[in-house]
């Protein structure tokens, strides 16, 4: 179990370094530093001082591995763009995003778990039914169509939520907050759902095709014959067997949406990590793009890793025993 | 009061609906079981023996369905129950064995958590006396190490030893009878008589009656105090064990003794299989089901089928029965 554990992170790991090498790539190879850094006047000295200190008149792999060494000790280098430090300009824009993200999650779970439970108790209801029917427009309708759906009718035609923007946000520890101010709270509403609302079709169908399956086994009918009661039945019998691919399922989910939030936060002017990535994918501004992408793969791995080195506690015959 | 017996089962009748038709899978089956008596029921896969124990507490799926019947436990009518009445029949006065102990656990919760769960629902107990009653049924159905298999998962145990714990299930809220469908049928030989040993110990202990559904006529001569014959749906004879066994009355009961392997005079073994199949669901001939494998049939057999007639300290549901002196 622990050994399987270890050798779980030491992949992750090694996929991390995989990650960063394409990402060292990305800025070794495209564009070009020095005409976007220094001034147009700039003298020799100058250059050759922005040489030294970029690394770049050092082989190829040195500069890998001294881009290592930088994000392990928190520099992950200079913005093209704005010149900033690509740390700072991740970890400003970070907040917005995990709450967006943490929200939309909260919505899935409240939502979609119950929901998804009673379409799999009662496949043949009415409500069950409407869910499923609504559900297939949360597969269908891409992101933005949703989000501007959304704007259109709670922001134009109701006036009720804010279309754009964060609102007001509040400082903790030098990272800005939404969460605890009245129009923050407004304000993330409309791109919570609109980010919950693909996921949500996806958790409610994991579930119901799983706990219709688990319903038609022989330990639940089992279950039914030793008087066990259908609320037990369904909520503690069943669901623990159906809840390994949901759990799976929104793990991954989770990591997409810190990943691509780049729509939905385009629609509604969040400035989060994805619009973050939007500009400077449209100034070609490699070291951020680069550091997006291997933050992406990081947080991608360390919840796919968390959920999996879950799995035991969800379904004991997943324990493994020494090697 | 004490005449009466612990279930009686009257006419019990079960479709299955396919594409819009209601096909007889069960056609009128009558029988009874004593207090404490063991009823073995047997006939080959597909009459509608298993169907029988499951419609007794309302356990059939979709697309079966009981169409008509009275079934009563202990002056109680069965059949005529609501949903919640029924969740307290079943487990608490009418145990059920699964078949497949590999699947009939659930494979995410403790053995303990899953005997717990069951003597919770029917016995007022306390944590630790449901816990310490766990362990004791355990033990009882002789598995070693009790505290280890309480905490155990159903996938750390052999499929002998689940098949104790779904024994152990079905027994724990002391029911008054107890329905083991084929009990043994998935296990090893050689497990399967040890299964057996445990469950005749079983009921010396608790007393439970039981219906023992079986395809295995050793099983039942091994197990039941009377008999319950099925062929394509209908009970064809009843009889007490040992008269069943020496001279049975209704040529289906005689075709599969002759069908079980057994030693002729010269020490070697023999089988002699019955012509044709059982007819399928929705595929029955007129009159007697069992009239185009039989040797002894008449015109008569064709046009009606045979009521189940006394016969004997048992009965047979056949115009021409066998004769006591037919049986070598």
């Amino acid at each position: 179990m622990i050994l399987h554990a270890v050798e779980r992170v030491l992949q992750t790991i090694l996929v991390l370094l995989v990650i960063s090498f394409v990402a060292f790539m990305l800025i070794a190879t495209l564009g070009d530093p020095l005409g976007v850094l220094l001034p147009p006047d700039a003298t020799m000295a100058e250059r050759n001082a922005l040489i030294a200190r970029l690394s770049l008149d050092q082989p190829l792999m040195q500069r890998f591995l001294s881009f290592l060494g930088g994000i392990v000790q928190g520099d992950f280098g200079l913005s093209y763009r704005t010149q900033e430090e690509v740390g700072g300009m991740i970890l400003e824009r970070l907040p917005a995003t995990a709450e967006l993200a943490i929200a939309s999650l909260v919505i899935t779970i409240l939502i979609a778990i119950p929901a998804g439970i009673l379409c799999g108790v009662r496949p043949k209801a009415l409500v069950s039914r409407v869910i499923m029917f609504v559900s297939i427009a949360g597969i269908t309708l891409p992101n933005f169509v949703v989000g501007i759906l959304l704007i259109a009718v709670f922001s134009v035609q109701l006036g009720w939520l804010p279309s754009f923007g964060r609102g007001q946000t509040v400082s903790i520890g030098g990272l800005e907050t939404g969460l605890l101010t009245w129009s923050g709270w407004r304000a993330i509403i409309l791109p919570a759902i609109t980010l919950a609302a693909f996921q949500m079709t996806f958790v409610i169908r994991m579930l119901r095709t799983q706990l219709m399956e688990v319903g038609q086994s022989e330990h639940i009918r089992f279950a039914r014959a030793r008087g066990l009661s259908e609320a037990r039945i369904w909520f503690v019998y069943a669901i623990r067997n159906a809840l390994l691919p949901t759990v799976t399922m929104l793990g991954l989910q989770l990591g997409n949406i810190i990943a691509f939030s780049v729509v939905t936060e385009s629609v509604f002017a969040w400035p989060g990590l994805g619009s973050l990535f939007l500009q400077s994918v449209q100034a070609a501004d490699i070291p951020v793009i680069a550091i997006y992408l291997i933050f992406v793969g990081a947080v991608y791995m360390l919840i796919n890793l968390a959920v999996e080195l879950s799995y035991p506690l969800i379904d004991p015959r997943l324990k493994r025993r020494g090697a | 009061m004490s005449s009466q017996p612990l279930l009686q089962v009257r006419d019990l009748s079960i479709t299955l609906t396919r594409a819009g038709m209601h096909l007889p899978v069960l056609d009128a089956v009558s029988f009874d079981v004593a207090a404490g008596e063991v009823l073995g029921v047997v006939g080959e896969s597909g009459a509608g023996k298993s169907v029988a124990g499951a419609a007794i507490i309302d356990l059939l799926v979709p697309p079966l369905r009981r169409a008509s019947g009275a079934i009563s436990l202990g002056g109680d009518r069965l059949d005529l129950m609501r949903p919640a009445e029924m969740r307290r029949v079943r487990g608490k006065r009418v145990g059920f064995v699964f078949q497949d102990p590999m699947t009939s656990l659930n494979p995410v919760l403790s053995i303990g958590r899953q005997l717990t769960d069951t003597m919770r629902t029917h016995l007022k107990l306390g944590r630790g006396a449901l816990r310490s009653r766990a362990l004791d049924w355990i033990e009882r159905v002789g598995l070693p190490n009790p505290r280890r298999v309480f905490d155990a998962a159903p996938h750390e145990l052999s499929g002998g030893q689940r098949q104790r714990i779904v024994i152990a299930l079905a027994l724990c809220a002391e029911p008054d009878i107890v329905i083991a469908d084929e009990p043994t049928t998935a296990l090893d030989v050689s497990v399967q008589a040890q299964m057996l040993d445990l469950m005749r110990t079983l009921h010396a202990e608790t007393g439970a009656a039981m219906l023992l559904i079986t395809h295995d006529l050793g099983v039942v001569a091994k197990m039941a105090d009377r008999v319950a014959v099925f062929y394509a749906g209908r009970v064809v004879e009843t009889a007490p064990t040992r008269t069943l066994f020496e001279a049975p009355r209704h040529p289906y009961t005689a075709g599969l003794m002759a069908a079980t392997p057994a030693p002729d005079h010269e020490g070697r073994m023999q089988v002699t299989a019955i012509p044709g199949a059982m007819p399928g669901i929705g595929a029955l001939p007129s009159g007697c089901a069992f009239h185009p494998r039989c040797v002894r049939a008449k015109a008569d057999c064709l046009s009606m089928a045979p009521p189940l007639s006394p016969l004997g300290d048992g009965a047979a549901a056949c115009f021409h029965p066998l004769q006591r002196k037919d049986v070598p």
